[in-house]
């Protein structure tokens, strides 16, 4: 071709117009030619200098239109070739004859394995005829804001090919590409290849309107409405047949197939939305029917502790605005069922015990406590073990958890009083059989359910009594078990709480120094010594919880009498202006008892060493009644009762009491039981310590609380208008309520009395003209 | 730079490991240039795309033989050393030549090449 002897490249001399029509002729046969050979794949026969220049000087002479047009007509006219000779022929037999005949959809794959080849020649054929329109594309198709060739070439196939107007084309490939997916989510193994190729081939046309691909506005929407049609059935269906954890599974395993689809074959755009279609249909429509699944669904897996069911419900569910909140809400309400259960055995078992506990049988009611609280303990172990294990320690869960327990352990209005007796049971014996580090660990946890509690000041209380009996009577195990336990307290309350505590603790240091420097003046002194050793705790009534203002009614053995005499004079004369009154019924004596068969040393309450020193004047077999030992004694007759109770109805009988029976009552006889044998030669008495209170107590306590709560209540009230001056009724409760909450709910109806009895003191008055308004009087 | 230049033009004079021929002009008035197809297609679109795979066929010995009829020899020449250098002399041209660079600048779409010489 290069020997053609036309000069072309000048044109500076005019031409005449028929030899340039020649020429432009002559240029265009040509290039048409050439493109049917690219179309004929015979494109090696062409060169492209020459094809090039045809091009070149075409555009160059301004006939850059008609070539752009002549090319347009013969694309065009290649594809509709293409369309009746290549794809019509390939189209699946449609209708239910081609799930008969084709159940795997070859003929539908193959029509895609044609669609793929038609494609692929399209754009390579396209890219060679976009080289030799090179001229033309950078030239002309910029000045006359026509598409370039190469996306001509696009639109082309689109519109003969993918949306042809004589074939039904597009309605095929749809269906095509929908079957091909319907199939391989049921598992049929599909030439994803081919599916990819047409999809690609989607994603690289575009929507003359919109812009979009035609991946988006032809197939993308109809893809979402089948899936979402199939899903909806399929939920339906799996509801319906499997239990929750398999359910999930099979969801688990359909969102992941969705996510591999999209990754493998269709467009990154849609990922989220199939993602949200799913998620829809699996998840949200069905997410009260899988948690409430009968034997399945989330209780069962709480209760049976399946923690990669629970995790994967947590995932799953996630995924759906209303997932979370129902999971929720359902495990909130199965706590606080577990809870109301706990409580109902407390409730039953000290009604029960009801009639006991007046007989004094009330080491089961410290019991009942401890169980509760253990029981307690065991649920939030459970529950921290699915927060930490399946829910990744949601601090939402965790709110909604903490809630459910304040709301049950609230309920139980006694969980102040055992949460305290544990702490008892714990520090009293706890270590015996544990190490220091489990201890800690039990009252770290029960530190947690202490936060659960509302009224805090009734713990405190209770806190306070049980600390000391425990100091006073010798019962704690470890003194830094219990300061640590005071820290704990410490964080949680504050150091107004702590202080008392602290100094029921240094009372018990001085104490212990005091008896050392009485021991010294007694062994300097000329006095005569007593006949016993006396062993002297001197407390500081204000950080004591018992009334130690009066000493309560005795009559001590002149011996002992004699003796807390001369400490009196050796503590006042050290201490003066000092007041020292004796609290016999919290004291312990270390006595010998001699039995027919041996000796004992008897280690007893201040009250029954009273009572069994009566015995010694006594014959053999002569015996003493209760009126007796209540005349002689002086003792209160609760106390006495408990007492003689201890001694003669208890492990080590030491009396005999005529009648016999677990009571004491008016008229009963008493014998020192000569005949008592035991194996150990150091005997403890046991006197009743850490109990349930019984009802009358439980009321005093109540009474003393709330007596407290006035105080606190008007300090609060006080604090406050002291430091406002002035202030409106709404805002000074609002006020009053938030200062207190850390300790106690107080109830509006409570601080307005209060209000009330200032006024009353003068403490403050209502504002002249507006009644609701107080004034701080100074 | 100026080392740059001298030792591409040394390239293109001597044709050490030229792997392509352009014969410019029409016969009989060809001259034959030796050339490297990485630096015409690195420098030129036009040579980018026509010296592609696609579009050629070297002959045994790995030569292309690529014919440029309707650029003289003349103007190819100076045309070349543009590619080659970046460095263009258009003192020695006439209307006509430097007419003729021109429409060889826009077929061949070396835009600098022709926004420079419409400016001079």
């Amino acid at each position: 071709m290069s020997s053609r002897k036309q000069p072309k490249g000048k044109i500076r001399p005019p031409k005449k117009p028929n030899s340039a029509d020649a020429q432009f002729n002559d240029n265009w046969d040509r290039l048409a030619q050439a493109i049917r050979e690219i179309h004929k794949k015979n494109a090696s026969i062409l060169s492209f200098e020459e094809l090039y220049r045809n091009a070149y000087n075409m555009v160059l002479h301004k006939n850059g239109d008609k070539l752009y047009n002549g090319v347009r007509e013969v694309i065009t006219q290649h594809l509709e070739e293409v369309a009746v000779s290549q794809v019509v022929p390939a189209f699946p037999l449609s209708g239910a004859s081609s799930s008969q005949t084709n159940p795997n959809g070859a003929g539908g794959a193959n029509f895609l394995k044609v669609l793929k080849t038609v494609w692929e020649d399209h754009t390579t054929c396209m890219l060679m005829i976009r080289d030799i329109l090179m001229y033309m594309d950078r030239v002309y198709a910029k000045t006359a804001n026509v598409p370039l060739v190469y996306d001509l070439g696009l639109d082309l196939f689109r519109d003969t090919i993918v949306r042809s107007q004589n074939y039904p084309i597009q309605n095929h490939l749809l269906e095509v590409l929908l079957q091909q997916i319907k199939l391989e989510r049921e598992n049929e193994i599909i030439d994803r290849t081919n599916v990819k190729a047409s999809i690609d081939m989607l994603l690289e046309l575009t929507d003359a309107s919109t812009k979009d691909t035609v991946y988006a506005t032809d197939f993308e929407n109809k893809f979402l409405e089948t899936s979402s049609e199939y899903y909806r059935v399929e939920g339906q269906m799996l509801v319906g047949e499997y239990d929750a954890p398999e359910y999930m599974k099979k969801v688990d395993k359909r969102l992941n197939e969705e996510e591999q689809r999209v990754r493998h074959y269709l467009s990154q755009t849609t990922e989220p939305k199939i993602r949200n279609i799913v998620e829809e249909e699996l998840i949200s429509k069905h997410l009260k029917t899988v948690i409430e699944m009968e034997n399945s669904g989330l209780i069962p897996m709480l209760r049976n502790e399946k923690m990669d069911d629970l995790g994967r419900m947590y995932k799953l569910f996630g995924r759906v605005v209303k997932g979370h909140d129902e999971m929720k809400s359902a495990i909130s309400d199965y706590i606080r069922e577990l809870g109301k259960a706990i409580n109902e055995t407390v409730t039953s078992n000290t009604t029960a015990e009801g009639g006991n506990a007046a007989s004094g049988d009330k080491q089961t009611g410290a019991t009942v406590a401890v169980r509760w609280v253990q029981e307690v303990l065991d649920l939030k172990d459970k529950f921290d073990k699915v927060q930490n294990l399946a829910l990744s320690n949601d601090k939402a869960f965790q709110t909604s958890f903490n809630e459910a327990f304040e709301y049950f352990i609230n309920k139980n209005s006694k969980s102040p009083e055992f949460i305290s007796l544990f702490i008892d049971d714990n520090l009293k014996k706890g270590l015996k059989g544990k190490t220091e580090e489990e201890v800690d660990s039990v009252l770290d946890k029960t530190i947690t359910l202490f936060r659960f509690i509302g009224e805090k000041d009734v713990f405190e209380r209770y806190y306070k009594q049980h600390l000391a009996k425990r100091l006073l009577l010798g019962r704690s195990v470890s003194d830094d078990a219990e300061r640590g336990m005071i820290g704990k307290l410490k964080v949680e309350c504050g150091y107004q709480f702590t202080t008392k505590l602290e100094g029921m603790f240094n009372d018990m240091r001085i104490s212990s120094d005091t008896m050392t420097d009485f021991k010294e003046y007694l062994d300097k002194s000329v006095l005569e010594k007593p006949k016993l050793d006396l062993s002297v705790t001197v407390l500081t009534s204000t950080f004591w919880p018992m009334n130690l203002s009066a000493s309560p009614r005795c009559n001590l053995p002149p011996e002992l009498t004699k003796a807390c005499g001369t400490f009196q004079n050796f503590y006042l004369g050290r201490h003066s202006g000092r007041r020292l009154t004796w609290q016999s019924n919290m004291g312990t004596a270390d006595i010998r008892g001699s039995f027919k068969a041996r000796k004992h040393e008897l280690n007893v309450s201040t009250y029954q060493m009273v009572i069994l020193l009566m015995f010694n004047d006594k014959q053999d077999g002569e015996s003493l009644s209760y009126e007796q030992i209540k005349g002689e004694s002086d003792i209160p007759e609760a106390d006495l009762k408990r007492n003689l109770q201890s001694l003669a109805c208890a492990k080590y009988k030491i009396l005999v009491k005529e009648p016999k029976g677990k009571e004491i009552n008016p008229g009963d006889q008493f014998n020192f039981n000569n005949d008592f044998t035991a194996p150990l030669q150091r005997i403890k008495i046991q006197t009743v310590a850490s109990k349930v209170e019984s009802e009358g107590e439980r009321k005093e306590t109540r009474e003393k609380v709330e007596e407290a709560r006035k105080h606190q209540t008007e300090a609060a009230i006080v604090r406050i208008m002291k430091d406002r001056k002035t202030m409106e009724h709404n805002l000074l409760i609002a006020e009053v309520v938030k200062q207190l909450q850390s300790r106690f709910m107080p109830n509006p109806a409570l601080i307005k009395k209060r209000i009330e009895a200032l006024i009353e003191r003068e403490y403050l008055e209502r504002a002249t003209g507006d009644r609701r308004v107080y004034n701080y009087l100074a | 730079t100026t080392i740059l230049l001298r030792d591409f033009n040394n390239l293109l004079e001597e044709g050490v490991d030229h792997n392509v021929i352009i014969q410019a002009g029409e016969e009989p008035n060809t001259k034959s240039f030796r050339a490297h197809s990485g630096i015409l297609r690195a420098r030129c679109p036009y040579f980018r795309t026509a010296l592609s795979e696609t579009w050629v066929k070297p002959q045994e010995d790995g030569v292309i033989i690529f014919k440029k009829p309707n650029i003289s020899a003349e103007i190819f020449d100076i045309i070349l050393k543009y590619i080659y250098t970046g460095k263009i002399a258009l003192d020695k041209q006439d209307g006509t030549g430097i007419l003729r660079l021109l429409m060889a600048a826009d077929e061949l779409i070396l835009h600098d090449l022709f926004g420079f010489i419409q400016q001079h």
